[in-house]
């Protein structure tokens, strides 16, 4: 799977654990995961997400250490999605 | 989450301006090196004595603490007369003041040729095996019962422990406690330092992460009954299971007499993955609280009532 076909489906994850509306098409592979809303302890709800949508497991100390969302997308290939 | 060993005392905050702090930090710091000399020095039937009268003011001047206790006993059905109500969150009161005592004179208790006179484990095979296994990582959640503070360091003779820790405003106050107390192998998180990466590196380490889930998610938190009342808790301790798989279990340390402890947890807890997150966190976070509620009926004067776990 391409890197960009990855972020969009990150993009469909996050935009289902928002918890404010924004333009979530400006969400690219520079966007930090910080700036999606996600803090230091909510990102594991990220990675059972993201584990759930690719049904891959990632290291949780990987995702944890990723900061933008295309660290993520990178991790994500990398693990074969 | 899990504030160890720190939260026994706290002190209230009264100005902004360096000089009255530096001052009251001052008259603090003495009162407790005078209320140590104390403890240090009698016999620790006395000291319990020492600490429940202190406590017992506290209780009498602290009306707010007070009503929160009361109503809290209430709402939880535990007692429902006014009388007992009052007895009972009077007791809780006391129980906090033996917390320190227990805390300060930890020594005792956990060393190493006399902690089994001290100390009855109720520990299930499956949980006493991940103990024994120096790869293997375990959340270990409970509340504010008991005395949280001996299991932390009791379970730390097994594997290093780490937990949460709230630092005292009082700098000088933090120093000395830290000085005094015996941790063995127990490691504090900062509460502000706190993140999945640490609590990720504590568990890959093959050590236990220690964690109160009963403090009130100010953010980020659901909904769980806590004695029939929705409360909101934390999902730190279930989402580490979730997406780590490492073994969770509950533990509580229940004081039997002065000084004697049984320090009991549950079985593991194995949650596997529904893909219903909402319903995963909910379950295992029942599942705890559940534990939480049978300790605490078990000896409710050992629970902290004061704080104010039902919020809206």
């Amino acid at each position: 799977m391409s890197e960009e076909k990855i972020i969009i489906r990150l993009r469909d994850i996050v935009r289902d654990n928002a918890t404010e509306e924004r333009d979530w098409t400006q969400m690219n592979g520079e966007t930090t995961i910080k700036s999606l809303g996600f803090d230091s302890l909510s990102i594991l709800d990220l990675l059972y997400d993201v584990e759930q949508e690719f049904g891959i497991e990632l290291e949780a100390t990987d995702v944890v250490a990723t900061r933008t969302v295309g660290d993520m997308a990178e991790l994500l290939k990398q693990r074969g999605a | 989450m899990w504030s160890l060993p720190a939260p026994s005392v706290t002190w209230p905050s009264y100005s902004s301006s360096a000089e009255p702090s530096r001052l009251r930090h001052l008259s603090e710091y003495l009162l407790l090196r005078a209320a140590l000399a104390v403890v240090d020095r009698v016999s620790v039937g006395a000291a319990y004595r020492f600490s429940r009268a202190l406590a017992d003011l506290w209780w009498v001047v602290d009306r707010r603490r007070r009503r929160v206790a009361r109503e809290n006993v209430l709402e939880s059905g535990i007692e429902t007369d006014p009388r007992r109500v009052r007895a009972l969150s009077r007791r809780s009161a006391e129980h906090v003041g033996m917390v320190v005592v227990e805390s300060l004179r930890s020594a005792e208790v956990l060393a190493e040729d006399r902690w089994r006179e001290h100390i009855q484990l109720e520990i299930p095979a499956d949980v006493i095996e991940v103990l024994e296994d120096p790869e293997q990582g375990l959340i270990v959640a409970s509340g504010h019962f008991g005395s949280w503070e001996i299991a932390a360091q009791l379970l730390s003779r097994f594997k290093p422990v780490a937990g949460i820790t709230r630092p005292m405003n009082n700098p000088r106050v933090e120093e000395l406690i830290l000085r005094r107390k015996p941790r063995y192998r127990f490691h504090p998180i900062p509460k502000y330092g706190a993140d999945a990466g640490r609590f990720l590196e504590v568990l890959k380490s093959g050590e236990i992460l220690a964690l109160l889930t009963d403090q009130h998610a100010r953010s980020g938190g659901v909904a769980v009954d806590f004695f029939g009342r929705p409360a909101w808790t934390y999902t730190t301790a279930a989402m580490l299971h979730l997406v780590t798989r490492a073994p969770l279990c509950f533990a509580s340390c229940r004081r039997l007499a002065p000084m004697q402890f049984e320090l009991s947890t549950s079985p593991l807890i194995q949650r596997a993955r529904s893909g219903r997150k909402k319903d995963d966190v909910l379950a295992i976070l029942t599942t705890l609280n559940e534990y939480l509620e049978a300790a605490i009926r078990q000896a409710p004067e050992q629970y902290i009532w004061g704080h104010r776990r039902w919020r809206d």
